[in-house]
């Protein structure tokens, strides 16, 4: 599923960023990688989402959120 | 001898241990051939100098922006003889990835484990000792913005320059850069940092702030309305500045200028020192205050990590103009004051980014503007034809913006490039008031001296347009040439006159009264024309009263749309070509907002004409 689908307070790890070279590199160095594990803080509608990794709190763009793949993770 | 760069990610701390370091001592400049800013200062300790780099560069070095290739370069080039590695102590394995990216380079290096206070705050322990026994460099724990611990930084730095440390131990990755290894880097991260820290949270929790702030509508209303008090906070402190700066053309000019004619020099020179001079100095230290004032509050609201919430509100809305979210901290500002605005740009990720918001900035009417449309509207039109005046403008403003985005973002920012916003909410801060004041100080000083400079030379031209030896503004420069030029700013909807109070709004709004003053009054005195005459010291009933006379409302209208949709301010200028370093784009702007101004000018008289004659 896409990153941009998941429910608020849901818990997931990433499959895949997508194949920009730019966005990878930035998304990279900001905490999300491949196989990390992360939150759902909070997905609105129409807004950026918020996502808990590697203990930063980061506001991604939707579309941006639209091209990652994700797996959710069952506690 | 003793050059030592200091690197690291957005939040780090690193422009506070930068200006903490530095103080004035600053020097401002571009990476050769490039759009890039090349801040570097100096201090002395111990009776030896050291001269600091603030490298470029956002999160990583591996991307291929001009700021990293240049980071890059230049540690590679060996020119640092020491490099201050900084992470954020709260967001530790996050903020290390700098330092796994540098890892690669090879130089000379200490860590600083900045914010030491909120990850205490959070219950987080860092073990220094272990973490530098592993990676080979000295490890300094640290809180940059509450001012001590600098001497124990700057021993640290003479030591490590007599006797330097290189990283023991590096990231596992390919010699060509992939996917991969960011997941080798973040790894080698989590091996350096076995044991060294406690591990924050599992599961993120909002504050109750957050709930609030971060909600869809009411969040919006509720960064709006702090903004707004942020303003009113920015009045009330500079306010006092405002006031005593204006006595000094009061107090200063009648006694000056007894005592030059006492001695009796000539009268031209008598009005330089006495009116010139003394308004210029009131003109600069007021401006300068504004700067203050919008700092103070706006550098709170960004310390607490107000407006990285703001951005996370608007980034849907910016997307639109071609922007982000973080766009919106500019543009807030630039409602108070355009220079302030343009400032605020270097958020941005991107120089076409930077750019493109500070021409977006440019269309936001400043708070000047707002103080002088009233008046002039009131002029010709009952209270509720003002209301409807200002709603235009508001309504204007959108338009403007989506113009500028068309016309100009496909080239500053192309589609392929276009990111979205991707930043880190930081946790909310205690505010560092002592930090705060002093970089408001920096930036108000080093805007007053600017000022200075180009405001007497934009006087002095003026004053020599307007000089008129008999006093009748018929003798003067401006009337001959405004008159010369007429037949052409009729077609725009402006005669000679509002034509020149339109011209003198691009050099500083607050001199749009005193113009009126001069060009329909005859009041032709230096004090009204360079920049004195805010509403107070025009008589606005009679100048009104000329004014309706001699112009038709039709033409009022244009001009008052004309003039706040023209360039913002010469300094709004200044400060765009020093934050952009391209004279080309900041004269690309200055050109699209004046010819704008004048094609609104013509379509608003022409529509305007038919009613209000």
């Amino acid at each position: 599923m896409k990153l941009s689908e998941m429910k608020s307070g849901t818990h997931g790890t990433v499959k895949s960023l997508g194949r920009d070279e730019r966005f990878l590199s930035r998304i990279t160095s900001i905490g999300l990688t491949e196989e990390a594990p992360f939150q759902v803080v909070k997905n609105d509608r129409k807004m950026p989402v918020l996502v808990y990794v590697r203990e930063t709190l980061l506001a991604l763009n939707r579309k941006d959120c639209e091209k990652i793949e994700v797996a959710e993770v069952r506690a | 001898m003793n050059w030592i760069a200091l690197l690291g990610q957005p939040n780090s701390g690193k422009s506070t241990v930068f200006n903490q370091l530095t103080g004035s001592r600053q020097h401002v400049g571009n990476w050769p051939g490039k759009t890039v800013e090349k801040k570097d200062g100096t201090f002395t300790y111990k009776d030896a100098k050291y001269t600091l780099v603030d490298l470029p560069g956002s999160y990583g070095l591996s991307g291929n922006s001009d700021e990293e290739v240049i980071t890059e370069k230049f540690i590679k080039s060996g020119e640092a003889d020491l490099v201050c590695v900084l992470v954020d102590s709260s967001q530790l394995e996050r903020s290390m990835y700098m330092l796994a990216d540098f890892a690669s380079m090879d130089a000379p290096a200490i860590l600083i484990l900045n914010m030491m206070d909120v990850a205490a705050g959070q219950g987080k322990t860092i073990d220094a000792a272990l973490l530098s026994k592993r990676l080979g460099i000295p490890v300094l724990p640290f809180t940059a913005a509450d001012g001590k611990g600098y001497e124990e930084l700057k021993a640290l730095m003479e030591k490590e320059l007599k006797e330097p440390h290189k990283l023991l131990t590096r990231p596992q990755i390919g010699a060509e850069e992939s996917a991969a290894d960011g997941n080798a880097k973040y790894a080698w991260i989590r091996t350096v940092l076995q044991d060294v820290t406690n591990a924050g949270e599992n599961e993120y929790h909002l504050t109750k702030l957050d709930n609030v702030l971060l909600k869809p509508f009411w969040g919006k209303a509720a960064t709006i309305g702090i903004v707004l008090v942020g303003f009113l906070a920015a009045m009330l402190i500079m306010s006092p500045f405002m006031a005593v700066a204006g006595m000094i053309p009061k107090v200063l000019g009648g006694p000056i200028a007894q005592f030059l004619t006492g001695l009796h020099v000539h009268p031209w020179l008598v009005s330089v020192f006495s009116l010139l001079i003394p308004n210029t100095l009131y003109f600069c230290i007021s401006m300068s205050a504004f700067v203050f004032g919008v700092n103070i509050s706006f550098g709170f609201l960004e310390e607490i990590g107000f407006l990285a919430r703001a951005a996370y509100q608007f980034d849907g809305a910016l997307s639109k103009l071609g922007l982000q979210g973080k766009a919106v901290a500019p543009i807030l500002m630039g409602m108070g004051c355009t220079i302030g605005g343009a400032c605020g740009t270097r958020v941005m990720d991107s120089w076409g980014q930077k750019m493109l918001t500070m021409m977006v900035v440019w269309a936001v009417p400043c708070a000047s503007i707002w103080s002088i449309i009233p008046v002039i509207s009131g002029m010709f039109f009952p209270a509720w034809g003002t209301v409807l005046v200002c709603l235009g403008i508001i309504a204007y403003i959108f338009v403007l913006m989506f113009i500028v985005s068309r016309v100009f973002g496909g080239k500053l920012v192309p589609e392929e490039t276009r990111s979205g916003m991707i930043m880190e909410l930081p946790p909310y801060h205690k505010a560092h008031w002592k930090y705060i004041i002093k970089e408001a100080w920096i930036k108000c000083f080093d805007m007053f001296k600017r000022a200075l400079r180009t405001v007497t030379l934009v006087s002095v031209i003026f004053w020599a347009f307007s000089f008129s030896p008999s006093g009748n503004v018929e003798s003067s420069l401006l009337y001959k040439v405004g008159t010369f030029i007429e037949p052409v700013t009729r077609f725009f909807g402006m005669g000679w006159r509002t034509f020149m109070a339109f011209i003198s709004a691009a050099f500083a709004k607050e001199a749009v009264l005193g113009t009126l003053n001069a060009v329909f009054a005859g009041q032709n005195t230096v004090a009204d024309v360079a920049f004195n005459a805010t509403s107070g010291g025009v008589d606005a009933a009679a100048l009104s009263q000329i004014m309706s006379q001699t112009i038709s409302g039709a033409e009022a209208l244009a001009f008052m749309f004309a003039c706040t949709f023209s360039v913002p301010c010469l300094m709004a200028l200044s400060t765009t070509y020093r934050e952009s370093h391209s004279l080309k784009w900041t004269a690309k702007t200055a050109g699209f907002y004046i010819g704008a101004a004048l094609i609104l000018s013509c379509i608003v008289y022409h529509i305007a004409l038919p009613f209000l004659g």
